[in-house]
């Protein structure tokens, strides 16, 4: 190429390439915002990090209820924010895998106004999350209590009989479920 | 006990039932007192809550038989100018000493000494006095092949057992295990016994003349141990009230990131009594390095004269049906308020028999 | 490696026809144009940040030096102008830390590897007149100057404890967000935003210089090693520097506008960050060493007098190591809670890099074997580089295993680990490269006495800094800790003095650089001699302002 010819010819190619260099940072910016959802599905789809599953009731009829137990524990936390008691009514449970059961938490406000509060939750070992189903829980919405009120919180779910054939959960004898209550802030909006 | 201590005990007790969980463990660090906050004071059921307190805080001044065990030097601490791990205590972690002391490390020494060996060589070798035309060589396939598939072959050969024992560290725990939680706080540590009552201990750092008034290593010893039984498989939970802790042992092999909103669990089995310290390993703010963690480990009747001793109940009794559980109020809500002084006292006046719980 | 057809003579000739007009000082060095001037200032302000941020653990090693807090309280009092509590004084050290480190990775090594030399030798190596876009590197360089004064800044103003930033330099959720209250940790988010927007544009321009600018018959399997590993470097950065963007903007938001990104009350969750982060953190790694395997290996091929054994080899490892490190993050979390499958997937994917980085050490060394070697002071550095970062490399190997990891994370085991391949290896490529180019870019000379002195001198030191950290971490001893147990007080000791060793070696190289300047010979266009064979040694010490303005021909 000559030299005057080029000098042109290369400003138009640099910016070309530029540009598509530019798109391909902006992609990653994206790339870093979707990855909040992005996350999002994987943790339910996967069960990663011990995020429990969501079946209804009329997949919950289908599953075969299988001979073998599952120990299920019931852990609560209460964040210092929030003036609740909240706590399993029994500390441990065993259920057929497959069958459905019920477990009540019990919360009270122990403040003298009304407060909502809403649940964060997971499963370990966080192997089970994708065999544990909730077909209905308190976590799914939110919850306010006035003052000085006792309110017993059901969850209902199973133990998918599919965790007896992963090897990665086989050996698993005892599922524990956490549940920590956040208070509501009304500004804050969920990701 | 005397009738002094009782007193006081009823008092905070009553008093702690009823203030909230976190001005509760505020106080505590502030005052500097032990005191083991009662997280689970269930006042949800609250059929006379206010009586089983009392009652209970009756039970829990008059029960201990437990004196903090000494600890032996060298042993679950670090050691002066220590250039190795730390002794391990379970079988995790002797089997991951075991890997990286008679598989890694030898295997890195190795590759450090022959890529000094070889550069040791090339320099004395080809120093251009002694090799004045330099070659001109700038390929040969088969040694590059060479240093391709040798550092593969060795990397597979640290993957395998690599694998193995993650697995193994992995394996979850039996059934009856024995579960405890560990809740991370900014700057302490709560340990909470859910099959035993339901009782939480709360572990602040002793400053360090205590620490060595007591015989224990400063800024190691902590006020109130997290107390276990030995030999059997415990089943560790953990999480945080505020920021990300980590609970971290050395000589048990043993960290578990603590973090708010989650459960993390993770099994620890110690081989022998003994005592073992650990420190917080996620930075957490301004005291994080004032949060250790110093983990009791004590045959299973001396466990359950412990889990007695700060009201609580042993695991197995009275958990039959679930209703027994329900019912069984007065243990979970047992708010053992009493101070490590408070217990030695206790067996200076030679109270050893531990009421069997009211079922 | 690269032949070059245009004798040094006629580059010459060509170099001193054109009269070379320089503007103006404010106009040069402010509103400058100049790859080379732009690179001179980029250089000049890794000095700067060099030298703060060396300080800041100077003060450490001192904090360090005995078990207890000696001067934490007194310093926090200092910077407050009033007495401070003991915690105040313990967030500090926080502050220490967090600053220490975001100093060293941002604002020394980035703008000193790919901002310095990248922008003072990438051109010149491929034959371009300049970089493609020159104005936009002027942006570059003037969007860092902000961010450090923000991040400087920010440890005056209150961080929640005390005043300043202490949240380490990872910025982990909740500590970041409730954890810090005051506008200290948002004003080092908004600089971390500035530092990376500067190398984003910085990563754009390297690409679209490298892609359009070659000189004719400079192939893109003819471009020297350096260009190479500056071309995949501005990829990483353009990959991964987006996702740290995205990630402390949710930061920002969620402390300042009741986003919930990473708040578990809000639905969110803390680890997203940490993914986030080491989404970026892992490449970033790579982005701070591999422009030093890049000018390692022409100071090897210099002073061996032959050119590198397996180019080819060694850009398609580079390429490797750089695609393999976007996909091994997660072993910076293996105690997060990570399921026992992801554990053994990021283990194995960790090791994966060992191989192409083997690969390039083996060649290094094999580009010495049957060379003629003359031992000047870049080439001592570059094989020092070797040795250590090997050490530093096999300690990465270890961690790597996620079953062993459980006993060394966060421990000083990982300290040692990361300051043998950054402040053992990026830090002595730099000084190979430093050494190597000095001359070339102030047309100076430096002193080989001081040259090798220095080495020797920080060489010991850094050694006896570091080394004794890996008995601390398999020890237990924890990071980012202000105080200890007095068992670690021995090894802490050592490490201090290494310090102090270091130190003095720093002195010598300054002292170097001023005798130099002043009193250096001057340099001839090719100081090295047969062995020195890309086109920055057919120009002359210091190049003409305008290079290449008839563009040579690479055969």
């Amino acid at each position: 190429m000559t030299e005057a010819a080029g000098t042109s010819q290369i400003q138009s190619r640099n910016t070309r390439v530029g540009l598509i260099a530019a798109a391909i940072g902006l992609a990653m910016l994206a790339l870093g915002y979707a990855a909040v959802p992005l996350y999002e599905i994987f943790c339910r789809v996967t069960g990663y990090g011990g995020t429990t599953q969501v079946a209804d009731a009329a997949q919950a009829e289908t599953v075969q209820v299988a001979s073998s137990t599952m120990s299920v524990r019931f852990d609560s936390n209460v964040s210092s924010a929030l003036p609740w008691d909240f706590k399993p009514e029994t500390v441990t449970d065993k259920v057929s895998i497959g069958a459905r059961d019920m477990a009540i938490y019990i919360a009270k406000n122990r403040s003298d106004q009304p407060i909502t509060g809403t649940a964060t939750f997971n499963v370990t070992p966080v192997s089970a999350g994708k065999y544990f189903n909730k077909v209905q829980c308190f976590c799914f919405t939110e919850q306010t209590l006035k003052p000085g009120q006792t309110a017993r919180m059901p969850v209902l779910y199973y133990v998918d009989p599919a965790i007896l054939e992963d090897p990665d959960t086989q050996g698993i004898k005892e599922i524990t479920l956490s549940y920590t209550f956040y208070p509501v802030d009304p500004d804050k909006k969920g990701s | 006990m005397t009738f002094m201590n009782m007193v006081k005990s009823l008092s905070v007790a009553a008093l702690l039932v009823m203030t909230p969980h976190a001005a509760m463990a505020q106080e505590t660090v502030a005052a500097d007192v032990q005191i083991e906050a009662p997280t689970n004071d269930n006042q949800a059921n609250d059929n006379s809550a206010a009586a089983d307190a009392s009652t209970d805080a009756d039970t829990s001044g008059a029960v201990g038989s437990y004196v903090p065990m000494k600890p032996t030097e060298g042993k679950g601490m670090p050691v002066d100018g220590g250039i190795d791990f730390q002794d391990q205590y379970s079988e995790v972690g002797q089997q991951a000493y075991a890997m990286h002391n008679y598989i890694l490390m030898p295997i890195i020494v190795v590759i450090s000494l022959f890529v000094l060996g070889l550069l040791l060589w090339v320099m004395a070798r080809y120093r251009a006095k002694a090799n004045p035309e330099a070659s001109k060589t700038t390929h040969n396939t088969f040694i590059e092949v060479i240093w391709t598939l040798v550092p593969v072959l060795i990397l597979i050969g640290i993957a395998i057992p690599s694998i193995s024992l993650l697995a193994k560290q992995y394996e979850p725990a039996p059934e009856d295990a024995l579960t405890i939680k560990v809740t991370g706080y900014q700057w302490y540590w709560g340990y909470t016994y859910p099959d035993n009552g339901g009782f939480e201990v709360i572990s602040n750092m002793l400053p360090e003349e205590e620490a060595k008034a007591r015989g224990e290593p400063a800024q190691l010893a902590v006020d109130n141990r997290m107390v276990v039984p030995a030999g059997v498989p415990i089943k560790v939970i953990v999480t945080a009230a505020d920021v990300i802790h980590s609970f971290a042992v050395p000589s048990l092999w043993y960290k578990m990131d603590a973090i708010p909103g989650r459960l993390n669990e993770k099994v620890m089995q110690i081989d022998e009594p003994g005592v073992y310290y650990g420190q917080c390993s996620e930075l957490c703010g301004a005291r994080h390095g004032f949060m250790p963690i110093a983990v009791e480990a004590l045959p299973m009747d001396q466990y359950n004269a412990w889990v007695q001793s700060q009201g609580g109940t042993i695991k197995g009794e009275g958990e039959e049906t679930p209703e027994a559980v329900e019912g069984d109020v007065a243990d979970t809500e047992t708010p053992a308020v009493e101070s490590e002084i408070v217990n030695t006292e206790d067996v200076a006046a030679g109270t050893k028999t531990a009421p069997t719980p009211a079922n | 490696m690269t032949t070059i057809a245009a004798t040094p003579g006629e580059v010459h000739a060509d170099a001193e026809e054109h009269h070379d007009h320089v503007p103006p000082f404010f106009q040069r060095w402010f509103m400058s144009t100049n790859h080379k001037d732009i690179g001179t200032l980029y250089l000049i302000f890794a000095v700067v940040a060099g030298i703060i941020g060396g300080a800041i653990s100077g003060l450490m090693r001192m904090e360090l030096a005995e078990p207890g807090i000696q001067y934490l309280q007194g310093w926090a009092s200092m910077m407050q102008g009033s007495a401070a509590t003991e915690d105040q004084g313990l967030h500090l050290w926080n502050v220490l830390i967090t600053a220490h480190g975001l100093i060293m990775v941002f604002f020394m090594v980035m703008p000193a590897m790919i901002g310095g030399f990248g922008n003072w030798f990438v051109p010149i190596m491929i034959g371009a007149p300049d970089m493609a876009f020159p104005r936009m590197n002027n942006i570059s360089f003037w969007l860092l100057v902000p961010a450090f004064i923000l991040l400087l800044g920010s440890t005056f103003v209150p961080g929640g404890t005390g005043l300043g930033a202490g949240t380490g330099w990872t910025v982990y959720a909740p500590l970041s967000t409730s954890g810090s209250q005051g506008p200290a940790v948002d004003m080092a988010i908004l600089s971390l935003h500035l530092a990376g927007a500067s190398s984003i544009l910085g990563a754009i321009n390297f690409i679209t210089t490298i892609f359009n600018m070659r000189a004719p018959g400079m192939t893109i399997n003819k471009m020297p090693l350096f260009v190479w590993s500056v071309l995949v470097t501005a990829f990483l950065l353009l990959l991964a520097l987006p996702v740290l963007a995205a990630a402390i903007t949710m930061l920002l938001t969620d402390r300042n506008f009741q986003t919930a990104f990473f708040d578990a009350a809000g639905g969110g969750d803390p680890v997203l960050y940490q993914h986030l982060f080491w989404f970026f953190g892992h490449p970033e790694v790579y982005i701070m060493i591999l422009p030093g395997f890049g000018m390692v290996s022409h100071i090897i091929a210099t002073f061996s007098k032959k050119p590198v054994f397996g180019y080819l080899g060694m850009a398609y490892a580079m390429v490797a190591i750089g695609v393999v490190g976007f996909i091994v993050w997660a072993h910076h979390m293996f105690t997060v809670g990570l399921s026992v499958n992801l554990k053994m997937y990021f283990t194995a994917a960790t090791m994966v890099i060992a191989v192409p980085t083997g690969i390039k050490i083996f060649s290094w060394i094999a580009t010495m074997w049957g060379g003629s070697l003359s031992f000047k002071t870049p080439m001592v550095w570059a094989i020092g580089f070797i040795f250590m970062f090997t050490v530093g490399g096999v300690t990465g190997v270890v961690l790597a295993n996620g079953g062993i990891d459980d006993a060394m994370h966060d421990t000083y085991y990982v300290v040692a680990h990361f300051h043998y391949v950054l402040s053992l290896g990026a830090v002595f490529s730099m000084f190979a490269g430093f050494y190597y180019w000095f001359p070339k870019m102030s047309g100076r000379m430096y002193n080989e006495l001081l040259g090798q002195l220095h080495f020797w001198i920080f060489f010991i030191g850094v050694n006896v800094l570091f080394f004794p950290m890996h008995f601390l971490g398999v020890q237990g001893m924890p990071r980012r800790y202000a105080d200890y147990p007095e068992q670690f007080a021995y090894w802490n000791e050592i490490a201090s003095y290494g310090y102090a060793i270091m130190g003095i070696g720093m002195l010598v190289f300054f002292a170097n650089i001023g005798y130099s300047l002043f009193a250096g010979r001057r340099a001839e266009g090719n100081y090295w001699g047969e062995g020195a064979t890309t086109l920055e040694w057919t120009l002359s010490s210091p190049p003409p302002f305008h290079q290449f303005e008839t563009l040579p021909q690479i055969k």
